[in-house]
C-alpha cells in the first residue's frame, strides 16, 4: 500500500541568508504526512527558525537568501509560488503575539487573512466565527486585541491562522513569550486542533513539557543545521537522551531526572518523558537510595540587603503593589513569581529606585532610592532590564562598561577605569569586542554586557527583570549560570520569572507576588512544595515536583524540587 | 451582522442626532477644506470669527461631545485664541499702528489697540482652522478614512492598510521608550543638566527605539505577509463606507453656507 502524499516535503534543504557564511539549515530532508504533528528541535543557530520560514516561502521570497534543495507543499515547490499562494497552504503562528496583530477588533483580525484572499463576506464570516470559537475567543470578538492577556492575543494569532483553512499549520515557538498560565491557555486549544486531526502541524517548541503529549514525531537538528535524529516521538528523545542532551537540546525535565537517577543508580527503563511517567516509575521501584545531604548554601551575610517596609506603588490612580514588607538578607538569591499583573516587575523596581518608590518605604544598603540620585543609587544596586538594549548608553562595548565608572560621585582614574574594565571584559568573555558597538552584538552577548554594566560599580545586590523571557534555553542557561557563580561570589540577586523549574534549580529564596500583595516569602523548597499556595497565587507546580508529589510509595522524595537533590551528580 | 461587529461604527453613546458622525469622511474633509484654505489668506476678524463659530455649532449639534471636550471647545479654545491674540499683538510693529488707542503702557513699551486686533486676527484664522478641522478629526476614526480613501479615490489598498498596521505601532512604542527612559536614567546619565544635555539624552533614545521599531515592523510584515496580505490586486471590504446622497447633500450646503458667509462677512467688512 502506498503512503499518502506528504503535507510537507523538504529535499535536502540548504539556506543561508546573503549576511551570513553558513548554511543553517543544512542539507535537511524530511516529510511531514497529513495530519501528521512534527516537533522540530535544535540548539539555537541550528536554523529552526529559517526552516520554518521557508515552509511558506518567506524565506527566499521575503528575505535575502539562497535557498538549495526543496520545499514542497501539498505538491507546490515553494520556490515555484509566491507567498499569498502558499499561505493558502500553510498557515504561520509566531513567537511575537505583538507583532502579529494588524486590526482594531479580535474579529476583524481573523479576518484579515480571508479578506486578502478575496472570498465573499458571508464566508469570511462564517470562517472567522468558526476559528474564535475553536481558541475560545468567540465572546470577546468585539474587543480591542490589546485587551487580551498575552495567552489571548497568541489563541487569537491560532484563529487567524485557522481562518486561512489550510492544511498545515506552523508555529514557531509560540509560548516563549507567555507566562504559565498563557503557556496552558496556548496548549489547550492546540490540543483541541490536534484532535481534531484537521491539520499538518509543525511546531518549534522549547518548552518540551508542554508539547511532548501532541507530538508524533521528531525531528532535530544540529549544530551545523544538519538532521541529527528524526523519528517517533519516543523513540528520539529517550533512544537518543544523552547524544540530545549533548547537542543542547532541551530534554522533557522528567527524561532529564531519569538521566540524572540513572547514574545515581536508579535504573528507569523506558525513559520517562512526562511528569505522570516520571511518577509511575518511581512508585514502581521497590526501594530508592537515600536523597543525598543537600549542597551548603552560602551562608548570608548579617543584615538585610534590602528591606522593604509597607510599600504600596500606585500608578494612574490604580494600586499595583500593595503594602508588601519584606527583608532580603545579604547573599540570597531571590526570585519574584506570580502570574502577569501581579506586580512583580513594579515591586523591584522599586527595590532598586528604577520607579522612586515612596519616601521610607525602601531601603537598600541603608540608602533609601526615593531621595538619593541615581548615581549614589549604582553603588548599592544594579538593574538589569529586561530588554538589554534599552540600557545601552555609548558607542563601544569598553565605554558601556566604563560609563557605571565615569558618572560616579567619586571619580577614577582613567588607569583605574581601563582595569577595572578589563576585568569586567574577561570575566564575561568580551574582550575580543571592546570597541564593537554594542548593538551589533548577538543576543547572548548583549545580555552578558548588561550584566556586566549593572555589576561594573561592584554594586552588592544585582536586580534583574525577567532576564529569560522570550529567550531559547540554551541562553536561559547561560545566564543562569552566570548568575549562580556571582550569587556564589557573595552577590545578593534577585529575579522576576516565569519559569518555576529555573526557580527551583537557582533561587534560595522565592517571593509570591498575586494581585499586588505579598503572598509569601521564604525558602524555595517551602514555597514550591506549597501546592495550595501556588494554586492561589494562579501558578503550578513545576514540573519535577509534580513528578514527586506524587511518588507516595517513597514518603522522603516528594518534597523534593530540584534535578540538584536527586542522586546522580552532575554528568 | 458587519455594523454591529464595526468597532469604529459603534463609538459609545452616538445615536441619530449626531449625524456627523454617520456622514463620509470625505464628505467631511471636501466640505471644509476649500475655507481652510481661503482662510490661509484673509486677513479680517470676522470671517475667521464666522467660521469658527460655524464650524464650533456644527460639531456641537452633530457630534459626540464629553462634557469635557464641550468645555474645551466652548471655553477653553476661546481663551487660547485670546491669549495668542495679546501674543501676536506684542510682536506687531507699533509704529505702524500708533494711531489706534493706547491699550496700556509697560515702560517705553505702548501696547495699542490696532497691535491686539492685528493679532487678534491671525489667533482667529487659527482657531477657525482648527475647528473646521475637527468637524472630520472628531467625528472619524482612521480606519474609516482608510476605508474610504481606499474605496472611492482608489489610493492603494496595499498603502491604507500598512499605514492602520502603522497605527497599532504607536502605543508600542510609547511602552518601549518609556523603557529606554528608565533604563537610561537608571544608569545615570553623563552630561550634567540644560538644554544641550537634554538634547543628547533624546538623541540617546533613538538608537534603541529605531532599532526596536525595525525589528518591530519587519515581523508585522512578516506575519502579513504570511496571511496573504497583497495576493490580489483588491481585497474584500467587509466594512462598506459608502458615498450616500446625504454626503453630497453635506459637502454641497457647506460650501453654499460657507461662500454666503464669504461674501457676509465682505459686505461687512
Amino acid at each position: 500500500m502506498a503512503a499518502p502524499d506528504p503535507a510537507l516535503r523538504l529535499e535536502d534543504l540548504r539556506i543561508r541568508y546573503d549576511e551570513r557564511a553558513e548554511n543553517a539549515p543544512n542539507g535537511v530532508t524530511f516529510a511531514v504526512a497529513p495530519g501528521e504533528v512534527v516537533l522540530l528541535l535544535g540548539p539555537s543557530g541550528s536554523g529552526k527558525s529559517t526552516l520554518a520560514l521557508a515552509l511558506n516561502g518567506l524565506v527566499p521570497h521575503a528575505l535575502a537568501a539562497t535557498l538549495s534543495g526543496s520545499v514542497s507543499v501539498n505538491g507546490i515547490r515553494t520556490t515555484d509560488a509566491p507567498v499569498s499562494r502558499l499561505s493558502q497552504e500553510v498557515a504561520m503562528v509566531f513567537q511575537d503575539p505583538d507583532a502579529q496583530i494588524v486590526t482594531g477588533t479580535v474579529f476583524d483580525e481573523v479576518c484579515f487573512g480571508p479578506e486578502n484572499l478575496c472570498l465573499p463576506v458571508a464566508e469570511i464570516e462564517q470562517r472567522a466565527e468558526r476559528a474564535l470559537r475553536a481558541v475560545g475567543l468567540w465572546e470577546r470578538r468585539f474587543d480591542n486585541p490589546d485587551l487580551l492577556s498575552g495567552g489571548g492575543k497568541q489563541r487569537l494569532a491560532i484563529a487567524s491562522a485557522l481562518a486561512l483553512d489550510t492544511p498545515i499549520l506552523v508555529l514557531d515557538e509560540p509560548t516563549a513569550n507567555l507566562d504559565p498560565a498563557g503557556i496552558d491557555d496556548v496548549y489547550a486549544v492546540l490540543s483541541d486542533i490536534v484532535a481534531a486531526g484537521t491539520h499538518s502541524i509543525v511546531l518549534i517548541e522549547h518548552n518540551l513539557d508542554a508539547a511532548i503529549d501532541l507530538v508524533d514525531r521528531v525531528v532535530v537538528l544540529d549544530r551545523s543545521g544538519a538532521l541529527a535524529f528524526d523519528g517517533p516521538t519516543r523513540d528520539v528523545l529517550a533512544g537518543n537522551a544523552h547524544a540530545l542532551a549533548e547537542l543542547g537540546v532541551w530534554l522533557p525535565v522528567a527524561t532529564l531526572a531519569a538521566l540524572r537517577l540513572n547514574r545515581g543508580g536508579v535504573s528507569l527503563d523506558p525513559l520517562p518523558l512526562t511528569s505522570g511517567e516520571l511518577t509511575h516509575a518511581l512508585n514502581g521501584i521497590r526501594s530508592l537510595p537515600d536523597l543525598p545531604a543537600r549542597a551548603i548554601e552560602p551562608p548570608a551575610t548579617a543584615g538585610p540587603a534590602v528591606s522593604v517596609r509597607h510599600l504600596t506603588v500606585t500608578r494612574r490612580k490604580i494600586t499595583i503593589v500593595r503594602d508588601v514588607s519584606l527583608e532580603i538578607g545579604g547573599g540570597d538569591f531571590v526570585t519574584v513569581i506570580g502570574t502577569n499583573g501581579a506586580g512583580k516587575t513594579t515591586l523591584v523596581q522599586a527595590m532598586a529606585g528604577v520607579v522612586p518608590p515612596p519616601r521610607g518605604t525602601v531601603s537598600i544598603g541603608g540608602l533609601d532610592p526615593a531621595t538619593s540620585d541615581a548615581r549614589a543609587l549604582a553603588d548599592h544596586v544594579g538593574f538589569v532590564f529586561q530588554n538589554p538594549e534599552h540600557q545601552f548608553l555609548e558607542n563601544t562595548v569598553f565605554d558601556e562598561l566604563a560609563h557605571g565608572l565615569r558618572v560616579r560621585r567619586t571619580r577614577l582614574s582613567d588607569a583605574e577605569i581601563e582595569v577595572r574594565v578589563g576585568e569586567m571584559l574577561e570575566r564575561f568573555g568580551l574582550g575580543q569586542l571592546r570597541d564593537v558597538h554594542p548593538f551589533l552584538l548577538s543576543g547572548g552577548q548583549k545580555r552578558r554586557l548588561s550584566v556586566g554594566t549593572a555589576l561594573i560599580t561592584r554594586a552588592p545586590v544585582l536586580v534583574l527583570d525577567e532576564p529569560t523571557f522570550g529567550q531559547d534555553r540554551e541562553r536561559a542557561n547561560e545566564l543562569l549560570s552566570l548568575l549562580r557563580e556571582l550569587h556564589a561570589s557573595g552577590t545578593t540577586v534577585v529575579t522576576v520569572t516565569h519559569d518555576l523549574q529555573l526557580v527551583a534549580e537557582y533561587a534560595s529564596h522565592v517571593a509570591v507576588m498575586h494581585e499586588g500583595r505579598l503572598l509569601a516569602f521564604g525558602p524555595t523548597d517551602e514555597i514550591l512544595s506549597d501546592g495550595a499556595l501556588l494554586e492561589v497565587a494562579g501558578l503550578v507546580r513545576p514540573p519535577l515536583a509534580r513528578a514527586l508529589r506524587g511518588v507516595t510509595a517513597h514518603p522522603s522524595w516528594q518534597g523534593v524540587t530540584r534535578l540538584a537533590d536527586l542522586p546522580g551528580g552532575d554528568a | 451582522m458587519s455594523a454591529a461587529l464595526d468597532p469604529y461604527s459603534t463609538r459609545p453613546g452616538v445615536t441619530a442626532r449626531h449625524f456627523l458622525h454617520a456622514l463620509n469622511p470625505l464628505a467631511k474633509i471636501a466640505g471644509p477644506l476649500p475655507f481652510m484654505v481661503y482662510l490661509l489668506f484673509v486677513r479680517d476678524i470676522a470671517t475667521p470669527l464666522a467660521f469658527a463659530c460655524l464650524a464650533l455649532l456644527l460639531v456641537t449639534v452633530g457630534a459626540r461631545l464629553t462634557p469635557r471636550l464641550g468645555i474645551a471647545l466652548w471655553l477653553g479654545l476661546p481663551l487660547v485664541v485670546g491669549v495668542l491674540s495679546l501674543s501676536f499683538g506684542l510682536w506687531t510693529d507699533a509704529s505702524r499702528v500708533d494711531h489706534t488707542p493706547l491699550l496700556f503702557q509697560l515702560g517705553d513699551y505702548r501696547f495699542f489697540l490696532g497691535a491686539w486686533l492685528i493679532g487678534l486676527a491671525t489667533a482667529l484664522r487659527l482657531g477657525a482652522l482648527l475647528s473646521l478641522a475637527l468637524i472630520a478629526g472628531l467625528t472619524m476614526t482612521g480606519p474609516d478614512l482608510v476605508r474610504a480613501l481606499v474605496q472611492h479615490l482608489h489610493v492603494p489598498y496595499r498603502i491604507g492598510y500598512t499605514a492602520l498596521a502603522a497605527y497599532r505601532f504607536v502605543p508600542r512604542f510609547r511602552h518601549e521608550l518609556d523603557g529606554i527612559r528608565h533604563a537610561h536614567r537608571v544608569r545615570g546619565i553623563a552630561g550634567g543638566r540644560g538644554p544641550l544635555a537634554a538634547l543628547r539624552r533624546y538623541l540617546g533614545y533613538i538608537v534603541p527605539l529605531l532599532v526596536g521599531a525595525i525589528r518591530h515592523a519587519e515581523r508585522v510584515a512578516l506575519a502579513m505577509d504570511s496571511r496573504a496580505f497583497g495576493a490580489f490586486e483588491t481585497r474584500t471590504e467587509r466594512y462598506l463606507v459608502p458615498l450616500r446622497a446625504r454626503d453630497w447633500i453635506f459637502a454641497a450646503a457647506f460650501w453654499v453656507i460657507g461662500a454666503s458667509v464669504i461674501v457676509g462677512t465682505a459686505r461687512l467688512g
